[in-house]
C-alpha cells in the first residue's frame, strides 16, 4: 500500500524536477500538461485514501493444475494423427479397440474444455458446473464400453467406416 | 527540489506558484500512512475479476467482426463435437443394438444415392477438417507459426486441404 503512494508521487516528482526549465523561461510552455495533472490530483484527491484501502491483493484461481495432463493430451492427439487413418485403411480388432480408447479419451477432454469454458459457476451455479463433468464421465465410460463391445462381438468400429466407402448404390447401377 | 523552494520563497515565483495554471502548490497535500496488518489475498476466479473491473465477456460477439482466425477456431471445436457425437452414437448404439448396426450401413444401398454421398459428406468433412486443423493446432504448441500472417497462411492452406480431401473422399 505504501509502495503504490510512493509510485503515485514519484511520478509527480518527476514532473517537478522538470520544472526549473520551465521556470527560467518564465513563460511555461507545457501548461496543458500541468492542467491535466491538476485535473487527475482533483478527482483523485477526495478518495485516494479509499482507493488505496481497496487494494486488496486477490489472487486469481484459474483452473487447477493442467501441466501433468497437457502432455498426454497432446500426446494422444499426435497418436491419433496416425491411429485414425490406419484404422480406416486395415481394419483389425486391436487397431479398433486403439481407436475406441484413444477417441474416448481425446473426445472426452474436448467435451470437458467445452463444459468448463460455457457451463460456468458464475451463469449456472455452483451445482450443475458439477453435474454436467459428472454426466461427461457417464457419457465417456459408456460410450468406451459400447464401442469395444461392438469391436469384440459385431462388425467393428474400422470395418464398418470402411463399409460405408465399399457400397455401390444400387440405383446407380441401374442407369 | 530545493531549487524549487528557494525560487518559491521569491514574491514573482510565489504568484506563479499560486496561478491557476501552474500553480505548484495544488500539488502539495499531506499524506498519511497508516499501518494495517496484511489482508490475505481474496480468492478471485476469472469472471468475478471481470466483473468488477466492470470488463464486458470477451471477445464481445455482438461487436467483434467474424475474421478467419475467429471462425476456424469455433469450427475445430464444432467439428470436434460432431465427431465425438458420431463416437458417442455409434458407441451408445452400440451397447442397444450392437447387430443392427452393420445392417443399417448395408440399407445404405437401397436409398437415393444421394443419401449415400451425403453420409459420405457428413463423415469426411468433419474429419478431413478437424485432422488437419489438428496438425495446425499442435505445431502451434511447439511454438511455431504463430504470428498473424503464419496464422492466416496456414489457415487457408489448411481450408483448402480439407475442403479437397473430404470432397476427393465423399465421390470415393
Ligand atoms: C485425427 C486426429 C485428431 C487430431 C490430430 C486432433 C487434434 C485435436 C486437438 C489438437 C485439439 C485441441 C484443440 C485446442 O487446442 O483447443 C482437439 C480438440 C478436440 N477434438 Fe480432436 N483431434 C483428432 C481427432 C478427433 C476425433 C476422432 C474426435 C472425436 C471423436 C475429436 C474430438 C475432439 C473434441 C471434442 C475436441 C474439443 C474441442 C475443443 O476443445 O475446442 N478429435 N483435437
Amino acid at each position: 500500500m505504501a509502495l503504490s503512494l510512493i509510485f503515485k508521487n514519484s511520478a509527480r516528482t518527476q514532473v517537478l524536477s522538470k520544472l526549473p526549465a520551465n521556470l527560467l523561461k518564465v513563460k511555461p510552455v507545457n501548461t496543458r500538461v500541468f492542467s491535466q495533472l491538476l485535473n487527475n490530483a482533483n478527482t483523485t484527491k477526495g478518495s485516494l485514501v479509499s482507493v488505496v484501502s481497496k487494494n486488496v491483493i486477490a489472487k486469481r484461481v484459474m483452473s487447477g493444475d493442467h501441466s501433468k495432463l497437457w502432455p498426454i493430451e497432446k500426446g494422444v492427439a499426435i497418436a491419433l494423427l496416425g491411429v485414425v487413418p490406419a484404422t480406416f485403411l486395415m481394419p483389425n480388432v486391436i487397431l479398433d479397440d486403439v481407436f475406441a480408447v484413444m477417441v474416448v479419451m481425446h473426445a472426452h477432454w474436448g467435451f470437458e474444455a467445452c463444459a468448463v469454458d460455457y457451463i460456468r459457476p458464475i451463469i449456472f451455479g455452483a451445482a450443475i458446473p458439477k453435474i454436467s463433468l459428472g454426466i461427461i464421465y457417464v457419457i465417456s465410460a459408456l460410450t468406451l464400453g459400447g464401442l469395444i463391445y461392438y469391436n469384440h462381438h459385431s462388425a467393428g468400429i474400422g470395418k464398418t467406416i470402411r463399409r460405408i466407402w465399399e457400397l455401390e448404390p444400387k440405383q446407380t447401377a441401374k442407369n | 527540489m530545493s531549487l524549487i523552494f528557494r525560487l518559491a520563497g521569491r514574491q514573482a515565483c510565489n504568484q506563479f506558484l499560486k496561478n491557476e495554471k501552474t500553480g505548484l502548490l495544488n500539488f502539495i497535500r499531506p499524506v498519511t500512512l497508516q499501518a494495517k496488518p496484511a489482508q490475505p489475498p481474496v480468492k478471485e476466479g476469472h469472471d468475478e475479476r471481470n466483473m468488477r473491473l466492470k470488463r464486458p465477456q470477451s471477445p464481445h460477439l455482438t461487436i467483434y467482426a467474424p475474421q478467419l482466425t475467429s471462425m476456424l477456431s469455433i469450427s475445430h471445436r464444432a467439428t470436434g463435437m460432431v465427431l465425438g457425437a458420431y463416437a458417442v452414437g455409434l458407441g451408445m448404439g452400440a451397447l442397444v443394438f450392437p447387430d443392427d448396426i452393420p445392417c443399417w450401413v448395408e440399407a445404405l444401398e437401397c436409398y437415393n444415392p444421394a443419401l449415400l454421398t451425403s453420409v459420405k459428406f457428413m463423415l469426411s468433412f468433419p474429419l478431413t477438417y478437424h485432422f488437419w486443423n489438428g496438425i495446425r493446432h499442435l505445431i502451434w504448441d511447439t511454438g511455431k507459426f504463430l504470428t498473424i500472417k503464419e496464422v492466416y497462411l496456414t489457415g487457408y492452406a489448411m481450408l483448402a486441404l480439407a475442403i479437397s480431401t473430404s470432397i476427393a473422399l465423399t465421390v470415393m
